[in-house]
């Protein structure tokens, strides 16, 4: 599944750390950003590259919730659903979103632009409510806001 | 020391010792998921709670992280730590089904306990049941992961103190998932000790499932006997069958947990062909008639033919007592002297690993995980002992470096130092080490450095360049040697007990291990000593100096491997009697008649005996140590078997079917009693160890239970000299 010439950039990378298992997020990370999401074929291959077993891969990538083992959308929205944000207007962001894109948590638009995944907290407290997409952090989101964020997102 | 009080009582503990911990052994159990003696606190499921009043540590806090110091004043009882339990009880009940009467936890459950320990009776939760998928996990432990009350003690059991890497923990928050990465057979042989540690019904026992309730069991302590470990055991058994097997504890041996084989290895005592009748010539008959035919025959043998005519052989699995009634009953009638093993070199193996055990550097398998250096010769501990491999793995984990000699390397859930010696080369290696050792003073103490991160039964590591072993043993404390007796000769055996006597010093305490043949082995080193070994007494056979041959629970029909020479040297026999309790191919030979096929037609008698779990009976482990086991049930036909699997019959009957079978050493001790015309029925249990003791010169106080940390080594009784008689082929 993994191109030769991808392959053997890994197997260098992994080749110069004295524990090849320390580079599993890097690997899991390169991979994601080139398929999208990290597919059973996938996971155990990075599990043949590090020397994990794909229990030790999967438990890792299922108790992070920026590694994707099901296919998304062209851009995931990150929720946050912190403490803060909740007491700022969590809510009420996360139905004008659903309301907007006609899908809830976990769902992907038809046309495949979108993806809604609530996230732990974010650490923007000061600016609450938040949302990340594509490793980008908003803050002090309103409707206009999201909006203008959205539209400028193909 | 500190002292404490808890729940206003004074108690002392050694120092590191958890308040969980320390109120255990005030008598207090204090409510618990996570927290196990053999895996430590995590402080995880927070049911623990209690309050500590006064001293250096105050307010609620869990009591299985919190290490027990001096003038702590401790509460469980405090209404702050009630009503916090009953909160965290209450919250890890919200996503559990509430159908505990098909679950097969059922009187085994922690979680029902502490529901009603900790007073969560009506739920308050109207949402929706966060639910899973369960998994396949293979044939011996069933999953139903919506049970899961989130503790980790699976995956701390599997992965930190077994090391096996196929099970484990997914998700995270609501959604944590304890299972495999897909469905699969589970990888670790010790897998069955899920079960016993699992707080709920997740991880249930797959072959008694839906087989009874705790409480409908028959439940005995008893020994495992599919190694020479000799692990500790709880048996259940129902309606004459046997159910199920869970780990005792035995702080000694096995700690908290058991092996797979030792687990789910009891079918042969429900084997649907076991034999239940005694059997003459093909045909059932009585059990006085298969008795007096027998005697009968036996001394016109002895008569015409004379005495070293009627040989005799028991096996290293049957008990302590049949091998001894074996043996007096040879030296009554004057006969050969038993022997206990099929094969020469095995039992000069084990007769040279009895002799060279002494009570200065025997080790029991709970000490193997003290040490601090572990060198293993010629044993595959997964084969052979697989708690061995679990033992010396906490021994690792704890920073013991460990040294396996053998020419392959070997499958174990450790990271060890393979040093790929030839066998040719073993014993020189090792005396070469023992010369050095002694010649050399010690030098300033540094301990085996830790190996290197440990990364599956599969990928040993293998530090580079390795150090000399002599010097890393001159360097531990604690080392201990290792030693197999199954493809290593008696010279090996020699050379280890060396290196252990000689690496003695002020500063080290070297133990020596070895690992036997056989659940008796050790037994059998003492009953066999003055006999031959069934491939020394094969000849005589032949030659027709043999005319009888009695088997005890001894299977040579089977074990030896020129099976044609085995079934014809038998055929000339004028007399095979076979006792066993399992359908062993010498019982399937002796249960049919050769009458027509060879002529004089010889006599062929088997005589049904009992399991130790239907009879007390003992075995001496592979450090010597008597254990005896306590019977579960009565022997009998399982009612599964009598009925089909249908209702139990509705009519009454006196006696029990399929219960024709005696414990082999009455047998033998009735034959004794024929053969020299003493009554019979007076021998009991009491009067076999009355003699045992006598012959071995131990005092044993009371002969019907022997107590269970009596060492019998060579050196501490009397017993015949245990020369290696013959040389190594
Ligand atoms: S499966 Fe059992 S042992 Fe494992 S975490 Fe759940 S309740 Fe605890
Ligand atoms: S290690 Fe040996 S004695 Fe212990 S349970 Fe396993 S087979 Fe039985
Ligand atoms: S037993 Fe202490 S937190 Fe679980």
């Amino acid at each position: 599944m993994i191109p030769d010439d991808l392959k053997e950039t890994l197997q260098r990378q992994i080749a110069a750390t004295d524990h090849p298992r320390e580079q599993v997020m890097d690997v899991v990370f390169i991979l994601q950003d080139r398929f999208g999401y990290l597919s059973d074929p996938l996971l155990e291959e990075v599990a043949a590259l590090v020397g994990m077993t794909p229990l030790e891969v999967e438990e890792i990538a299922t108790f992070y919730e920026f590694i994707y083992r099901k296919p998304v959308g062209r851009h995931v929205i990150h929720v946050c659903d912190g403490v803060v944000c909740w007491m700022l207007e969590y809510q009420s962001v996360l139905d004008y979103l659903r309301s907007k894109l006609g899908i809830d948590y976990g769902q992907t638009t038809d046309d495949g632009r979108f993806t809604l995944l609530p996230t732990c907290c974010l650490g923007y407290c000061d600016r609450a409510p938040a949302m990340m997409i594509d490793r980008k952090i908003y803050g002090r989101l309103t409707p206009e806001r999201i909006d203008e964020i959205l539209g400028k997102l193909r | 020391m500190p002292k404490l009080m808890i729940d206003d009582r004074k108690i002392e503990v050694a120092p590191g010792v958890k308040v969980i911990a320390a109120a255990e052994q005030a008598g207090i159990v204090i409510p618990r998921f996570c927290y196990h003696p053999a895996l430590g606190s995590v402080g995880a499921c927070r049911l623990c709670a209690v309050k500590f009043l006064d001293g250096p540590v105050r307010g609620l806090q869990m009591s299985c992280m919190v290490e027990a110091r001096d003038g702590m004043v401790i509460s469980s009882t405090d209404d702050e730590a009630v009503d916090f339990r009953r909160f965290v009880i209450e919250l890890l009940m919200r996503n559990h089904p509430h159908d505990c009467p098909v679950c097969d936890e059922g009187g085994y459950c922690l979680l029902q306990d502490e529901t009603i320990a900790g007073g969560h009776a009506m739920r308050r939760s109207m949402g929706k049941k966060r639910t899973h998928r369960d998994q396949y996990i293979g044939e011996l432990v069933q999953h139903e992961m919506n049970r899961c009350i989130q503790c980790y003690r699976c995956q701390r059991f599997y992965q930190d103190y077994c090391g096996y890497r196929d099970f484990g923990v997914m998700g995270s928050a609501s959604r944590v998932y304890f299972g495999r990465y897909a469905d699969g057979a589970l990888e670790n042989p010790f897998s069955g000790n899920l079960i016993d540690i699992c707080p709920t019904g997740v991880l249930t026992d797959k072959p008694a499932r839906f087989k009874g309730r705790r409480w409908d069991f028959q439940r005995a302590p008893s020994i495992c006997i599919h190694c020479s470990l000799g692990c500790s055991i709880t048996v259940n058994a129902r309606y004459r069958e046997l159910v199920r097997v869970e780990a005792r504890r035995n702080d000694d041996i096995n700690g908290h947990f058991i092996c797979d084989r030792g687990r789910y290895g009891f079918a042969f005592a429900n084997h649907p062909d076991r034999p239940r009748q005694a059997r003459i010539n093909g045909r059932d008959t009585s059990y006085e008639e298969a008795i007096q035919t027998t005697t009968q025959r036996l001394s016109e043998i002895a008569r015409t033919l004379g005495p070293d005519s009627i040989a005799c052989l028991s096996s290293s699995r049957a008990g302590v007592e049949t091998q001894m009634s074996l043996k007096f009953l040879t030296r009554s009638q004057g006969w050969r002297q038993p022997g206990c093993f099929v094969d020469r070199s095995e039992q000069n193996s084990v007769t040279a690993a009895v002799g060279r055990l002494t009570p200065e550097r025997v080790v029991s398998l709970g000490e193997i995980e003290k040490a601090d250096l572990i060198l293993v010769i010629g044993v595959d501990p997964i084969l052979e002992a697989p708690m061995l491999a679990l033992a010396m793995r906490q021994a690792q984990r704890a920073g013991a470096g460990i040294i396996i000699l053998n020419p392959q390397p070997v499958s174990v859930p450790f990271a060890y130092d393979h040093r790929p010696i030839s066998p040719d080369d073993l014993c020189s290696t090792l005396q070469k080490w023992t010369r050095s050792i002694s010649s050399q003073t010690r030098t300033e103490s540094h301990f085996v450095e830790k190996h290197e991160e440990y990364r599956g039964p599969e990928t040993p590591s293998v530090p580079c360049p390795l150090p000399p072993v002599d010097s890393l043993l001159q360097n531990s404390r604690r080392p201990m040697i290792v030693c197999g007796t199954n493809i290593v000769g008696t010279a090996i055996i020699h050379a280890a007990a060396d290196l252990a006597r000689d690496i003695h010093s002020d500063c080290r305490f070297p133990g020596l291990f070895y690992v036997l043949p056989g659940p008796n082995a050790f037994g059998a080193a003492f009953a066999s000593a003055g006999g031959k070994s069934f491939s020394d007494i094969l000849p005589d056979i032949e030659t027709g100096n043999i005319k009888a041959l009695i088997l005890v629970e001894a299977d040579p029909i089977f074990q030896f491997p020129d099976q044609e020479r085995v079934k014809n040297a038998v055929k000339q026999l004028d007399l095979l009697v076979v006792l066993d309790y399992v359908p062993s191919r010498s019982v399937g030979f002796a249960g049919q008649s050769l009458a027509e096929m060879v002529s004089p037609a010889p006599l062929h008698v088997v005589i049904p005996t009992l399991t130790h779990f239907e009879t007390q009976a003992s075995f001496i482990n592979q450090e010597g140590r008597l254990q005896q086991t306590t019977p579960v049930h009565v022997n009998g036909l399982p009612m599964s078997q009598l009925t089909g699997g249908k209702h139990p019959p509705r009519k009454f009957r006196s006696d029990v079917p399929g219960a024709g079978a005696r414990a082999a050493w009455q047998v033998l001790s009735e034959l004794e009693a024929v053969l020299s015309s003493t009554p019979a029925d007076s021998i009991t249990f009491a009067d076999i160890w009355y003699r045992i003791g006598l012959a071995w010169n131990i005092s044993v106080e009371n002969r019907t239970e022997i107590p269970g940390n009596l060492r019998i080594l060579s050196t501490t009784v009397e017993s015949e000299p245990m020369t290696e008689h013959y040389r190594d082929d």
